[in-house]
């Protein structure tokens, strides 16, 4: 535990958020696995996990079941258990005992999740309950839900050779680095670390 | 003519030019021109000077997407957040655009020549108003040219954008014109400042920052995204040549996860419009799943009258978005 630690606090910054964003058409459980259970390790707080076609989201326990037997394999920490939210669900897992949280997204929690708090905002205008001026940035940031209790993505690491997001929470990636590598088959820790590295360089400087 | 550069291609180019035409070729193509001030340090002028370098070299980028064939470009001209910076610079951009908007006005006859449309988009009442009558003004006087399109972003971001769609579809509630169910990411679409044109298939971001920045968030959800290193001012045709070939790499794959999202956005509208159904027939004291032909017509019912109430609320938005032009306009004049 001692070493992967070693190496989020050697960098410049760390990213609070990580999106793990798969481009490929066949993903991979052991690879996506290693992925989530390296950002946990280095010390992110918060890791979603990303393909547009919901296949992660749609076999989330055999995701998880692959991300327990890693953590025990790899790191051997004693945190066994952590909080795994699903978007728009209600199943969240156990005792917190890792810093981390992992969410599993797909489409829907992206232009879906915006217009259905587009829906619910004109439904308490129907009611008179609101109106349209009451609508603002802020007020449409705080009625969407897919992530809930996380913060924007800081970094999006995405896989594979597509040159796209394909989907992947549009509303949340505006300030969002994008760090591209070849495919998440096979990923080694080194070309993981190198990634949030290259992340750490990054200049940011606000519009200003 | 000042924005669009004239000239066309050397014989190398157009040569390259054939080549890469024989591929698919984007029809809408966005950017993001940064790089303008870093140019500047590099070169040891002033900040202002970047930016209009960095204009001199929009012209130029217009006039070879109009050589490729490529009818529309979007460009972040300038971002709500820019306005944090120092009131000096500020101050210059928005010189820059009297400058500018000004000589598009006086090119009236190139314009009309090169049927060229131009449209502002942004949170424009946040600018001078004197700059807003020069948009109005240029915006009207363009709005029936349709051989090519040119959007400039400016005091935009894309939450902004979002959220003005939302809150046009939540008066379009206020004023009876649109039910809550009526609301959907078609409907979204419609309502954003881009409602005009199709989404971008290639977004090309400069200078090395591999961000968005708050641009066109919703409509490059599928788009190819290139981000190339080079900083604005210094943008070749061969930077935009490889722009477009990654683009053409990139062709089949987002051709067929764009297919497959629209595909399941409908299969879940049908969902939706089903369900309404079931629940219209059961209140009518029907057996859910009987007479199907009842099913059927009334699916169909909703479906017009769902299509109907839409087309009365987007001419009433078409209409307050031309009324704020138009006023502004006879203000100036």
């Amino acid at each position: 535990r001692q070493r992967w630690r070693a190496d989020g606090r050697a960098l410049r910054k760390l990213p609070v958020h990580v999106g793990l964003v798969v481009t490929e058409e066949e993903p991979s459980y052991a690879d996506m696995a290693s992925l989530v259970v390296w950002c946990m390790a280095v010390g992110i707080s918060y890791v979603s996990v990303y393909d547009h076609n919901g296949i992660f989201k749609r076999n989330n326990s055999r995701l998880m079941d692959e991300i327990l037997k890693q953590q025990q394999e790899l790191i051997g920490l004693d945190c066994s258990k952590y909080t795994v939210e699903f978007a728009n669900q209600d199943k969240t897992g156990q005792v917190l005992n890792c810093q981390s949280t992992l969410k599993v997204l797909s489409p829907e929690d992206g232009k879906a999740d915006i217009v259905k708090a587009a829906q619910n905002f004109c439904q308490l205008v129907a009611q008179q309950q609101r109106t349209h001026t009451d609508l603002d940035v802020n007020v449409l940031d705080n009625l969407l839900s897919s992530t809930n209790g996380f913060p924007d993505p800081d970094l999006v690491l995405k896989f594979g050779p597509v040159d796209s997001t394909l989907g992947f929470l549009p509303w949340h990636i505006r300030l969002t680095e994008i760090i591209s590598l070849p495919s998440h088959l096979n990923i080694s820790y080194e070309e993981f670390f190198s990634a949030l590295h290259h992340y750490a360089a990054c200049e940011q400087r606000w519009g200003k | 003519m000042s924005w669009i550069k004239e000239g066309e291609l050397t014989i190398i180019e157009r040569f390259c030019a054939n080549i890469i035409k024989a591929g698919p070729m984007p029809k809408h193509v966005a950017f993001i021109m940064d790089g303008n001030r870093r140019y500047a340090q590099k070169c040891h002028v002033e900040r202002q000077q970047g930016h209009s370098e960095g204009f001199e070299k929009l012209a130029q980028t217009l006039r070879w997407c109009l050589n490729l064939g490529i009818q529309e470009v979007t460009v972040y001209a300038f971002s709500i957040e820019n306005f944090k910076r120092s009131r000096e610079e500020v101050d210059g951009l928005m010189d820059l655009a009297r400058q500018k908007f000004s000589r598009l006005l006086e090119e009236q006859e190139n314009l009309k020549k090169h049927g060229v449309c131009i449209r502002v988009l942004g949170d424009l009442p946040l600018l001078p108003m004197d700059i807003q009558e020069l948009i109005a003004q240029a915006v009207l006087a363009t709005r029936n040219y349709n051989k090519c399109f040119l959007n400039v972003c400016f005091a935009y971001t894309s939450r902004h954008e979002i959220s003005n769609a939302v809150r046009e579809m939540a008066w379009g509630v206020e004023q009876g014109l649109l039910e809550p169910s009526d609301v959907s990411e078609s409907l979204l679409d419609k309502c954003l400042y881009t409602n005009n044109s199709p989404d971008p298939d290639l977004l090309i971001r400069t200078s090395g920052e591999v961000r968005l920045s708050d641009f066109l968030l919703w409509q490059t959800s599928h788009s190819c995204l290139v981000f190339q290193s080079v900083l604005w001012p210094e943008y070749s045709f061969w930077n935009l040549c490889e722009a477009i070939l990654r683009f053409q790499m990139n062709y089949s794959a987002l051709q067929k996860a764009r297919d497959s999202y629209m595909e399941e956005r409908r299969r879940q509208q049908l969902e939706r419009d089903q369900d309404y159904v079931t629940r219209k027939l059961q209140q009518e004291g029907c057996a859910s799943h009987g007479d199907s032909r009842r099913r059927r017509t009334l699916l169909q019912k909703c479906t017009a009258m769902r299509e109907q109430r839409i087309q009365g609320f987007l001419q009433a938005l078409e209409h307050k978005r031309a009324d704020f032009f138009e006023r502004l306009c006879t203000v100036s004049a």
